[in-house]
């Protein structure tokens, strides 16, 4: 479970700087908090901005809108999403 | 008054499908296709995705792909006219771009290179090519330029500016759209199917499309016998978001609208409408509610050529009005290649196959990132149709607020910094950019889109009117410069695997007046103009030509940002200019109606290089010497450091021809070497004019009044350029 908690709180800290939420503070974003469409204001933009992080990062590929749009549901579900896919990784 | 008829008395254009006007119609009517995996450039990451590329020869190896795609079709459009165009008027997004990568790539670094980096760079290079002596004008409204160009030529015409124009739009592949369209994930791997149930995206494609317009009187039939005309034309801005249409497709259907009301056809006058349809799940959804709503169950024949060619972006537009001369002429509209089962969710019933039939009248549409929509009416004319008077109207525009951004920052700082330090040179501090924006509303913005939105609340601000802006018209010589870099550089550094959406969509030349648009509620013309140091008199000069009498504020709106790595490579001027300067200026004006102010107008744009007469034109489009000395109390002349001789030499010609007794400011000693240098100077020029007076420091320790009289801003070199502020 630490594994999913530290990529959590590794996750939020990269959305705030990828998306530049000047006044958001990482932790101010809770584990199960709407990414898409909530109080941050994330649109599509940022949406295939964070898609492209993911990859770059975690070498998770998500290549369209649709499961873009289930996998950022949440933290949470994004987390779980990189972990299950991600090279050698598997939920314990 | 009199009647005049905009005719169309060339095409020209080159596509994946064919070069040429007779090998397109050919092509449409086998229904070709000119899309394949790219060749260009190798692709070294996710597989080449397919592309329209020209597969023609190019014919000038000095200069970039994007010009010599502009020459073979502005040959073709002139092809057996013997004289000159009097104007020029060229939509393009990226210019030069390809061969920057390049140059980047290979680590070629001098700026001797980038000489045609710029989208503007296209419009010069005609003008040389085809000794066009008059204005030249570089629309940049990404995918819709090529038909906001034919618009703005229209508008010429009509105000009897010119006789003969030529417009159209001209775009190259590069990497930076390929893998920024990729990075959106707007590119449909298997090609693009418009208006298919099953359609997932875009093709990129290239191309050039251009048109010979010659304003006629009612009578004349001209050499071609019956031409075809623009009938008429449409602007509208969705307002809505960067990057995305605006689902429910009201700017849509308020550019169509205007454009059947400027050629005075009702929506059952239209014969086939050349769709935008560019295959995006959300343009053509888009799209089709507009349709739907302006022909209910009356709705004409309709496709998209852009599963045939790709998507021609600036070019789209002018290619396509050059594809409904054919479709008039040839009883041609053409099928929707790619589309196999139209999507029943839209409610519109494409034409598969080409069809033939007699077609008077199309409606061509052009959509943009920015939600910058144009729309086009071509047609024959028939006995019901009304012409347009050729109108005599002022170029004026009352200033009704302003505001600036220097060195030195806003203008009490830009005035205190000339009157006390000689200068406002230097580039302001971010955090003194935008102080009066939100952090999360400009969370994506780079610099050069903080300094239009925060010169733009300003002036607005400044008006002291409730009234919102309802037009934009945004200039700058660069673009989003630290966007671009930022977009190139990830890519490079990742070896093609890594860009980012967010810089693609924000290196557009037009983001900074999609970001206006949104802020106000913008929902009128929204146009970006481009042309090197003479980009913002080329947007006041198209400001004056489109801006109605409406009442409501309009923006006019001019700004560069100084890059550490692109600005002395890409503008000659900074390049040899000792202190890094940025900055603009933005100007609400209304037009009629009361409100009192300065007026302002772009009086003369002329080519400074092919032009021998150039200084007697400017000093006889201005009333001549008496009435310049009457006039203006002061000139504030900018000569670019790049071309300091030339400058200087026809500012004297200037200042000896008219025997001008006033006072002389060369403005770009106190505000830096930057392309919107003039919108700032602009912006003094209307503060000095309100005050009577030019205040100490700008020409010597003491201030200088104006005694009742106006500025006459200058511009000299390649160019030469007159705006009064009176």
């Amino acid at each position: 479970m630490s594994i999913m908690n530290n990529m959590i709180d590794e996750l939020r800290m990269k959305i705030v700087e990828t998306l530049n939420l000047e006044d958001v503070e990482p932790e101010d974003i809770g584990d199960t908090d709407r990414l898409l469409g909530g109080d941050l204001g994330v649109d599509s933009i940022d949406l295939l901005e964070l898609v492209m992080m993911i990859e770059k990062d975690y070498g998770v590929r998500i290549d369209n809108e649709e499961l873009a749009t289930r996998v950022f549901a949440n933290l949470e579900t994004l987390a779980t999403y990189i972990h299950e896919h991600s090279a050698g990784g598997s939920v314990e | 008054m009199s009647e005049v008829r905009i005719c169309i008395a060339g095409i020209g254009m080159v596509s994946p499908l064919a070069c040429g006007v007779p090998g397109t119609v050919t092509a449409l009517k086998a229904e070709n296709v000119g899309i394949a995996p790219i060749r260009l450039f190798q692709v070294e990451q996710g597989g080449a995705l397919p592309v329209g590329q020209v597969r023609t020869h190019l014919v000038d190896p000095g200069v970039p792909r994007t010009h010599n795609l502009a020459l073979i079709a502005a040959r073709e459009a002139l092809a057996g006219s013997q004289k000159a165009p009097d104007a020029i008027v060229i939509g393009g997004t990226t210019g030069g771009m390809f061969e920057t990568e390049e140059f980047f790539r290979a680590g070629c670094l001098a700026p001797e290179r980038f000489t045609n980096h710029s989208p503007g760079s296209v419009a010069d290079y005609l003008a040389a090519a085809f000794h066009c002596p008059g204005p030249v004008v570089t629309v940049s409204t990404a995918c819709s330029s090529g038909a906001v160009a034919i618009q703005i030529a229209v508008e010429m015409l009509r105000a009897g500016k010119a006789k003969r124009v030529l417009a159209g739009g001209a775009d190259g592949l590069c990497r930076l759209t390929y893998y920024g369209f990729r990075s959106l994930q707007l590119m449909d791997p298997a090609g693009a199917r418009p208006l298919d149930r099953n359609r997932n995206g875009m093709t990129l494609g290239e191309g050039a499309g251009m048109l010979l317009l010659e304003a006629r009187g009612p009578g004349t039939a001209g050499e071609t016998g019956d031409p075809c005309e623009v009938l008429g034309a449409g602007l509208s801005c969705d307002a809505y978001h960067p990057a995305a249409p605006d689902p429910q497709g009201a700017g849509a259907l308020t550019v169509m609208r205007a454009a059947l009301e400027d050629a005075g056809l009702d929506p059952s006058g239209v014969d086939y409408v050349s769709l935008h349809g560019t295959g995006t799940r959300e343009n053509d959804l888009s799209e089709a509610r507009a349709l739907n709503a302006l022909f209910g169950h009356d709705m004409p024949p309709l496709s998209s050529v852009k599963g045939a060619m790709g998507h021609t972006l600036a070019a789209s537009g002018a290619i396509e009005a050059g594809i409904a001369v054919m479709s008039i002429q040839e009883g041609l509209m053409p099928g929707t290649t790619g589309c196999t089962r139209p999507d029943p969710r839209l409610g519109v019933d494409p034409l598969i196959r080409p069809l033939q039939g007699k077609v008077e009248s199309v409606l061509s549409n052009a959509f943009g990132f920015g939600g910058n929509n144009a729309s086009v009416v071509i047609g024959r004319r028939k006995a019901l149709h009304s012409t347009k008077l050729a109108f005599e109207s002022t170029p004026h525009l009352t200033v009704v607020g302003s505001a600036c951004i220097s060195g030195a920052g806003g203008l009490a700082g830009t005035i205190e910094g000339i009157s006390q330090r000689g200068h406002c040179t230097g580039i302001l501090p971010e955090k003194d950019l935008a102080a009066c924006l939100s952090p999360r509303a400009i969370r994506r913005f780079k610099r050069l889109s903080r300094m239009a939105l925060s010169l733009s609340v300003s002036a607005h601000g400044d008006a002291g009117t409730t009234d919102a802006p309802s037009s934009v018209f945004f200039s700058t010589g660069w673009g989003g410069l630290s966007e671009t870099y930022g977009f190139l550089t990830r890519l490079r550094t990742s070896e093609e695997a890594f860009s980012s959406p967010t810089a693609f969509v924000g290196s557009v030349h037009n983001a900074p007046a999609g970001h206006i648009a949104v802020h106000f509620r913008a929902t009128g013309p929204n146009v970006t103009v481009t042309g090197g140091d003479y980009s913002f008199e080329q947007c006041l000069l198209t400001a004056g030509l489109l801006l109605k009498e409406s009442g409501a504020p309009a923006l006019v709106v001019g700004a560069d940002e100084y890059h550490e790595e692109l600005s002395r490579r890409f503008d000659g001027s900074a390049a040899v200019s000792g202190t890094p300067s940025d900055g603009g200026g933005a100007l609400c004006v209304t037009r009629g109606r009361g409100r009192s102010g300065p007026k302002i107008a772009a009086l003369f744009l002329e080519n400074g290089k092919n032009n021998d007469s150039v200084i007697g034109s400017l000093i006889t489009t201005l009333g001549g010497v008496k009435r310049i000395n009457a006039a203006y109390g002061a000139v504030l002349a900018g000569i670019p450091a790049a071309c300091a001789d030339l400058g200087r030499e026809q500012l004297t010609a200037f200042l000896s021809d008219a025997a001008f007794q006033g006072l002389v400011i060369p403005y770009r000693r106190l505000t830096g070497e930057f392309a919107s240098a003039s919108a700032l100077a602009a912006v003094l020029g209307v503060a000095f004019v309100k005050d009577g007076v030019v205040p100490d420091g700008f020409s010597g320790p003491k201030g200088f009044g104006l005694q009742g009289k106006g500025i006459l801003m200058l511009g000299f070199g390649t160019f030469v350029t007159g705006v009064e502020i009176i």
